[in-house]
């Protein structure tokens, strides 16, 4: 594969040569498969946000540590709704 | 509480409360594409009978935090309720009441049946056309990319792209249809 430095279309053509690797091998798994695959992925997550939250703050005590995890999801989710979700039916 | 004990314990709810129902977001995501990690347990209830929302959160509270307030989403006026699990987690339930959008109700008609006894999930999810013509309604960056990632795993070979393109002129999101088809590289 080219260097994405030498060559315009090289960044692309990697990009895609990633996706694609990510397609095929979600293709080669069961739809079940892939359901309990997103399942064990979000508890594997979850487990190390909680862990990376204990490290940053230096602490074993884990309800400090979520008490940072939730103040930081809170303003992720608040992000991501931002203009999508209103408090009031407005009329049009 | 892991995921699925949340998702679980909606479901139960739901059918303890014989509300019709369908897990969509990222569960029903997963199942047509990609597999990735979720932050909602997203469930759509038909709450046509007078009380049935008041009476699911009843019936979830106190292990689940309503806030009380509902949200409506600002492209199609859907009603929104959060819940947080009393337990620390970084999860949280969203509550969709089903409403008479033309797109929303045939989503809702096509629902599949599924059932993965390995983690004792059975339930609803929307077929993977729904969801395709959901996200791109939607259009955030986010809903591009997993309308293409399911087009891409499912292959618009195997889908019943007539629907999804009849829906996409009536959302008038045939663009951003074409858009992602063009974006997929050849597998």
């Amino acid at each position: 594969m080219p260097n994405p430095h030498d060559h315009p279309t090289a960044l692309t053509d990697l990009q895609d040569s990633i996706y694609r690797e990510k397609v095929l091998r979600a293709r080669k798994m069961t739809r079940e498969e892939r359901f309990i695959t997103g399942v064990e992925l979000t508890n594997e997550v979850s487990r190390r946000i909680l862990q990376g939250a204990m490290a940053r703050l230096q602490t074993t005590d884990e309800s400090v540590a979520w008490a940072d995890v939730h103040r930081r999801a809170s303003r992720l989710r608040r992000t991501h709704d931002y203009g999508m979700y209103s408090f009031e039916k407005l009329t049009q | 509480m892991n995921v699925e004990e949340l998702a679980i314990k909606v479901i139960k709810a739901c059918e303890a409360e014989h509300l019709d129902h369908m897990l969509t977001g990222a569960f029903a995501f997963n199942y047509y594409a990609i597999p990735r990690s979720t932050k909602d347990v997203d469930i759509v209830v038909d709450v046509t009978e007078s009380g049935g929302i008041a009476k699911l959160i009843g019936r979830l509270e106190p292990e689940i935090e309503f806030r009380g307030q509902v949200q409506f989403d600002t492209l199609t006026w859907g009603k929104r309720h959060i819940g947080k699990p009393a337990q620390d987690s970084t999860l949280e339930v969203e509550l969709f009441e089903l409403f008479d959008d033309p797109f929303v109700q045939s989503q809702f008609k096509r629902k599949r049946r599924l059932a993965l006894p390995q983690i004792s999930i059975e339930t609803w999810i929307p077929t993977p056309e729904d969801i395709i013509v959901q996200k791109l309604r939607w259009g955030r960056f986010k809903d591009l990319e997993d309308a293409r990632d399911v087009l891409a795993t499912e292959g618009p070979e195997s889908l019943d792209m007539p629907y999804v393109e009849n829906w996409c002129a009536i959302h008038k999101t045939t663009d951003r249809l074409e858009a992602t088809l063009a974006r997929i590289p050849e597998l």
